[in-house]
């Protein structure tokens, strides 16, 4: 077995086994959907002729999936090097790719159960999705999104010492940006210099890309960008993450 | 003193085998802290090396220099002629660590977390199975990394470190936290290791367990090396009194105090105890004042030297 393998495997397990983090990773996005669902049921967004739902099921989705694969390999990330478990890795031949890709595995699975679980929700008559016919381009842009997260992720954990420092500065990236890239509102409802501001944001071409998948609003064009963007910020969030990697607290 | 100290390192290196490691003038401070201050020396192929010294006296810091976690302020280290620092794949796999805190994959069993290991040295399950019988684990193979007890723990820790068959073994205080049989079982590993030609650094806290199975050992205080030898010589060098003790109703203190060569003379739990440095002399004297039977003789150990010198360096 490579040293990736037993690293994704030895990630896995940790995962599956910690079964109430795997609970709320799953009923996290659900209940927003809930929520908004019971908020918007059968209203349309103004001279739009879509559905909130429409916008709000690939906008919660996308903004669930950003945000396990951020905080989960930020968690895995500091506890490892807390736990001294970096430095265990440090001084076996092991790649640095290796240990930053580790998680990768992991986070799409989760991504792709996520996503099935919440749009057979969505699809429930109560809430009224309808899947549109390119619904198999979203497994694109889940791949796309898990690699620009996790390279942020890698990021967030690289300069947390601490759960409570992961949990706070996780929170303040992903927060503010979704309701800035319309996972949770329409950015169709919202000022003109918002839409302006989510195009410098990696979660925006994520609910782009879904949004096309999922119900077909926007063009080919824009579902291309998007998946572009979110290869151009894996780039260089990798980049910065490579740069700032720390195998330990201690220099 | 120092110059003793390095005399003594090339006599060493000379007489034994080539040195797996040499330490060549490192430093490393920390603000106005100096963890370890100018310490040179060498450690031969298949010796089994102990760091002895108080806490904080910069010993982790000094095996972590070595080991090429940290990288000293001045001087350098070398591992069968190669740098630890930076990190240096082709020196990892001939080096096995056993760290102060056990480091285990979270929510694996013993047996999964030594998989781990053994992968990332790309050896496969059966390494992880021969690491886990030699440290007597088979029972606890299926246990959770988070249930094992703290002697299991520690010994998870050590097969974490010889799962790969390394050339060179550091271990940071083995035998803390383990029970009197538990250490002894340690203590039969650890010869056998040593047995199998593997060079062993160690450090640790009990003093008998250095002079039981190192065959040199330095003493560091204050990050510096203040004594450097097998235990047999430091105990000479350091010439430290004998004890003989004596029964109170056989010899009065003041008999003791009488006998020519006496340093010391104290009644200590039913015993007289006459402290010497010449020792047969005195305990001739002793004979012809009370007879010999039941005379107890304490010749000084590795612990009363350690005690002489870090009592004195802290001073």
């Amino acid at each position: 077995m490579s040293a990736y393998a037993a690293l994704t495997r030895a990630s896995f397990k940790a995962s599956v086994r910690d079964t109430a983090t795997v609970f709320f990773t799953f009923a996290f996005p659900l209940l927003f959907l809930i929520t908004f669902g019971l908020i918007f049921q059968g209203r349309e967004v103004d001279d739009t002729g879509y559905q909130y739902i429409d916008y709000i099921a690939p906008g919660v989705l996308s903004w669930g999936v950003a945000n396990a694969a951020l905080f989960g390999v930020a968690f895995s990330l500091m506890s490892w090097r807390n736990d001294d478990l970096l430095r265990l890795i440090r001084l076996t031949p092991a790649s640095i790719w290796s240990v930053l890709n580790s998680r990768a595995v992991v986070s799409l699975l989760v991504s792709v159960v996520q996503s099935v679980l919440f749009i057979g929700v969505a699809l429930l008559p109560f809430f009224g999705l309808k899947l549109h016919a390119n619904w198999l381009l979203s497994l694109p842009v889940l791949v796309m999104a898990v690699s620009a997260f996790l390279a942020l992720g890698v990021i967030v954990g690289n300069f947390s010492n601490t759960p409570e420092a992961v949990a706070a500065i996780a929170n303040c990236i992903i927060v503010p940006m979704a309701f800035i890239s319309g996972s949770f509102f329409p950015l169709d409802m919202m000022p003109g210099w918002i839409e302006a501001v989510s195009r410098a944001l990696p979660l925006r071409y994520v609910n782009d890309g879904m949004s096309f998948a999922l119900n077909g609003r926007g063009d080919l064009t824009d579902y291309l960008v998007a998946l572009g963007a979110l290869g151009v910020y894996t780039l260089v969030f990798g980049a910065i993450a490579l740069r700032t990697f720390r195998w330990s607290n201690k220099s | 003193m120092s110059e003793v100290e390095e005399l003594s390192v090339v006599d060493a290196v000379d007489a034994g085998s080539t040195p797996a490691i040499v330490i060549d003038g490192v430093s490393k401070s920390y603000g106005d802290v100096h963890a370890v201050q100018g310490v040179s020396l060498s450690i031969g192929q298949g010796e089994f090396f102990g760091i002895l010294g108080p806490n904080g006296a910069g010993k982790t810091t000094l095996i972590e220099i070595v080991e090429g976690l940290r990288d000293p302020d001045a001087g350098r280290v070398s591992i069968f002629g190669l740098s630890p620092h930076p990190r240096n794949p082709a020196l990892l796999p001939r080096m096995g660590v056993q760290t102060q805190k056990s480091a285990f994959f979270t929510r694996l069993t013993a047996r999964e977390h030594l998989e781990t290991v053994a992968a990332l040295y790309g050896k496969d399950a059966a390494a992880a199975q021969r690491a886990l019988t030699v440290v007597g684990l088979d029972g606890s193979a299926n246990v959770r990394v988070t249930d094992v007890s703290g002697g299991q723990r520690q010994r998870l820790a050590i097969a974490s470190a010889l799962v790969h068959d390394p050339e060179v073994i550091f271990l940071d205080e083995p035998t803390a936290a383990l029970d009197p049989q538990a250490r002894r079982d340690l203590w039969k590993l650890l010869r056998e290791l040593k047995a199998a030609g593997k060079t062993i650094v160690y450090t640790t806290h009990h003093l008998d367990e250095a002079e039981a199975l190192c065959d040199r050992v330095a003493i560091v205080v204050a990050g510096k090396v203040v004594s450097l030898g097998s235990p047999h010589q430091l105990v000479n060098a350091a010439g430290l009194p004998t004890r003989l003790l004596v029964a109170v109703d056989r010899i009065t203190v003041e008999q003791a105090r009488a006998i020519h060569g006496v340093d010391s003379v104290t009644v200590e739990g039913g015993s007289v105890v006459i402290s010497s440095r010449n020792a047969a002399k005195v305990l001739a004297a002793v004979a012809e004042v009370a007879g010999l039977d039941g005379v107890q003789t304490r010749t000084a150990t590795l612990e009363d030297v350690y005690l002489e010198l870090t009592g004195t360096e802290q001073q």
